[in-house]
C-alpha cells in the first residue's frame, strides 16, 4: 500500500474516532456551566453580521441573474420569487451560508484548538483526566449544529428579502407575486434543514480534527487553519451531494 | 516506582534509542543532556501522552503500553505534570487553573477545593494571586501557577519538565528549592527534566544523561558530579572542549 493511500486511511480513522468520542461525550460528558451559551456567543453572533450582509448581497445577485436568464427564454417573471424560495430553502441557503461559515468558524476553532496542542495545553487536559474532545469539540459542536441552523434560517430570510427587493426594482415585480410559496414542499423543507445540522455538525468535527492533529509552532497552526478552511468547505459540498443525493431518491424530485 | 525497559520511540528519525531506567520511589530523578537528546520525549513517554513503539513503560504499578485509553487515564490520575510552557489554561483565573484536575477528577467539595487551592497557592507564595489570569503573571508566576496545578492532587508521581527555562537564576534557584522542598513533604517520586544542570544538581538524589535519544549514564548526583566520563564530565561541568 502506498504511503499516500496510508495516510489517508489514518486520517480518516482519526476523524472518525474523533466524530464517534463526539457523539458519546455529547450524552455522557459533564460540561463546564456556560461553556456551550459561549461557544454560541463565538459561532452565532460574531457570525450573524458577516453572514447576513453575504447573504443579502448574494440574494441580490442571483435574483438579477436568474431575472436576467429568465426575460430571455420566457419574457414571464411571475415565477421569479417561487423558484429562488425553493432553490433558497433546498440547497442555495443551507450550502453556501455553511461555505461562509467554514471559513469564519472552521478557522477560529482549528487556530484555538491548534496553538492549545503547541502550547501544550491538550496534552495538560489529558494529565488531568479530560478527553480534550469532550472539552474542547463538544460545545464547538452542539453550538454549531444550533447555531449554523439558526443562522442560515435568518440569513436565507435576508437573502430572499434582498431578492424581493432587487426584483421590484430592476424587474418591476411585485412583491406580492415575488412572495409565492408555491414551488415549496414538504421535501424542501426537511432536506434544507437537514443540511444545516448536517454541515453544523460537519465544519467543527473537521476543523477540530485539523487543529488536534497540529504539529510543530505557530507554522503548523496556520496550516492547520487553511486545512480546516479547504477541509470543512469540502465536507460541505460533499453532505451537499449526499443530501441532494438522499432528498431526490426519498421525496421523488 | 517508574521503571522504563528497553523504550524506542521515533517520529521522523529516532528520539528515543533503546533507553532503560529505574527510578525508584521517593526519588528525585534529574534527567538531563542536550538538546533534542529526547528527555521531553521521555518525560512523555513516561506521563503516558506517547505511546512506545518498542520496550516497557511502567509507571504505579502500570505497564503503559498495554493499557486502553481508559485505564492509562486512571492512571495518569496518578501523575502530576509541569509543562515547559507552563501550558495553563488560558481562559481560566490562576483559582481555576489550580483546580480543574481536582474538580475533574471528581472532588466536588467546593470547600476542600478552596481549601487545596489555598494551600498550593501559599506553597508557591502566590497568595492573592487566584483572580489573576495567566496572561497578566510573569514567565516565573506562571511556573510557580504550574507548580501548584502539578501537585494540587497530591500525586504519587510528579513529572517536571524544564521547571526553570526562561527564568533568572534567583527566581531558578526558589523554583528548585520549592520543588525539593514539596518532594521531601510528600514523599513523591520526581522526574525533572532540566537544562539548567548547575542548579538541578543542588536538589537531585539520582542523574539520568540523555544524548541522541540514549541514557549515557545513571547514577547517583555524586556520582554524575565524579564521572570520568568524557560527554558526562564536559556537561555536568560545563566546559568548552570535549566530545559535545
Amino acid at each position: 500500500m502506498s504511503a499516500a493511500v496510508r495516510a489517508i486511511l489514518l486520517d480518516a480513522r482519526e476523524l472518525q474516532s474523533i466524530f464517534l468520542r463526539t457523539l458519546y461525550w455529547s450524552f455522557r460528558g459533564k460540561r463546564e456551566p456556560g461553556d456551550v451559551a459561549r461557544q454560541c456567543y463565538e459561532v452565532g453572533n460574531r457570525s450573524l453580521f458577516f453572514l447576513m450582509v453575504t447573504m443579502g448581497f448574494i440574494g441580490m445577485i442571483l435574483v438579477f441573474q436568474s431575472g436576467l436568464q429568465a426575460l430571455r427564454v420566457v419574457p414571464d417573471l411571475t415565477m421569479l420569487g417561487a423558484t429562488f424560495l425553493e432553490a433558497l430553502v433546498r440547497d442555495l441557503g443551507p450550502s453556501i451560508g455553511a461555505l461562509m461559515l467554514a471559513t469564519r468558524v472552521g478557522a477560529g476553532i482549528a487556530a484555538e484548538i491548534g496553538s492549545m496542542v503547541v502550547t501544550e495545553q491538550v496534552d495538560a487536559l489529558r494529565m488531568c483526566g479530560v478527553d480534550p474532545v469532550d472539552f474542547l469539540v463538544v460545545p464547538r459542536f452542539v453550538a454549531s449544529m444550533l447555531m449554523t441552523t439558526t443562522l442560515i434560517l435568518l440569513a436565507g430570510l435576508v437573502s430572499f428579502a434582498a431578492g424581493g427587493a432587487t426584483a421590484w426594482f430592476v424587474f418591476d415585480v411585485q412583491p406580492q407575486t415575488y412572495m409565492n410559496l408555491s414551488l415549496l414542499d414538504r421535501g424542501d423543507v426537511i432536506i434544507g434543514l437537514s443540511k444545516c445540522l448536517g454541515y453544523g455538525a460537519a465544519i467543527p468535527i473537521v476543523s477540530a480534527w485539523c487543529g488536534l492533529t497540529t504539529r510543530g509552532g505557530s507554522e503548523g497552526v496556520g496550516a492547520a487553519t487553511t486545512s480546516a478552511v479547504v477541509n470543512s468547505s469540502l465536507a460541505v459540498i460533499f453532505l451537499d451531494l449526499l443530501f441532494s443525493g438522499a432528498g431526490f431518491v426519498i421525496f421523488d424530485g | 516506582m517508574i521503571e522504563v525497559s528497553r523504550l524506542s520511540k521515533r517520529f521522523a528519525t529516532p528520539v528515543l534509542r533503546d533507553v532503560s531506567l529505574r527510578v525508584p520511589t521517593g526519588c528525585l530523578y534529574g534527567l538531563v543532556g542536550p538538546g533534542a537528546s529526547g528527555k521531553s520525549v521521555l518525560l512523555k513517554c513516561l506521563a503516558g501522552l506517547l505511546r512506545p513503539e518498542q520496550g516497557s513503560v511502567s509507571v504505579c504499578g502500570a505497564t503503559l503500553g498495554d493499557l486502553d485509553e481508559v485505564s492509562l487515564q486512571a492512571v495518569r490520575n496518578r501523575i502530576g505534570m509541569l509543562f515547559q510552557n507552563n501550558a495553563l489554561f488560558d481562559h481560566l483565573t490562576v483559582r481555576e487553573n489550580i483546580a480543574f484536575p481536582l474538580r475533574r477528577r471528581g472532588v466536588s467539595d467546593e470547600s476542600e477545593i478552596a481549601a487545596r487551592v489555598a494551600d498550593r497557592l501559599a506553597a508557591v507564595s502566590l497568595a492573592g494571586f487566584e483572580d489573576r489570569m495567566p496572561g497578566g503573571l510573569s514567565g516565573g508566576q506562571k511556573k510557580r501557577v504550574g507548580v501548584a496545578r502539578a501537585t494540587v492532587t497530591r500525586a504519587e508521581v510528579v513529572l517536571y519538565d524544564e521547571p526553570a527555562a526562561g527564568l533568572d537564576p534567583v527566581t531558578s534557584q526558589k523554583i528548585f528549592d520549592l520543588l525539593r522542598a514539596e518532594q521531601r513533604e510528600s514523599g513523591a517520586t520526581v522526574v525533572m527534566v532540566s537544562s539548567d544542570i548547575e542548579r538541578l544538581l543542588t536538589v537531585t538524589d539520582r542523574v539520568g544523561m540523555m544524548l541522541d535519544g540514549e541514557l549515557i549514564f545513571d547514577g547517583t548526583t555524586d556520582e554524575a558530579l565524579t564521572s570520568t566520563h568524557p560527554v558526562v564530565k564536559q556537561f555536568v561541568h560545563g566546559e568548552v572542549d570535549g566530545p559535545l
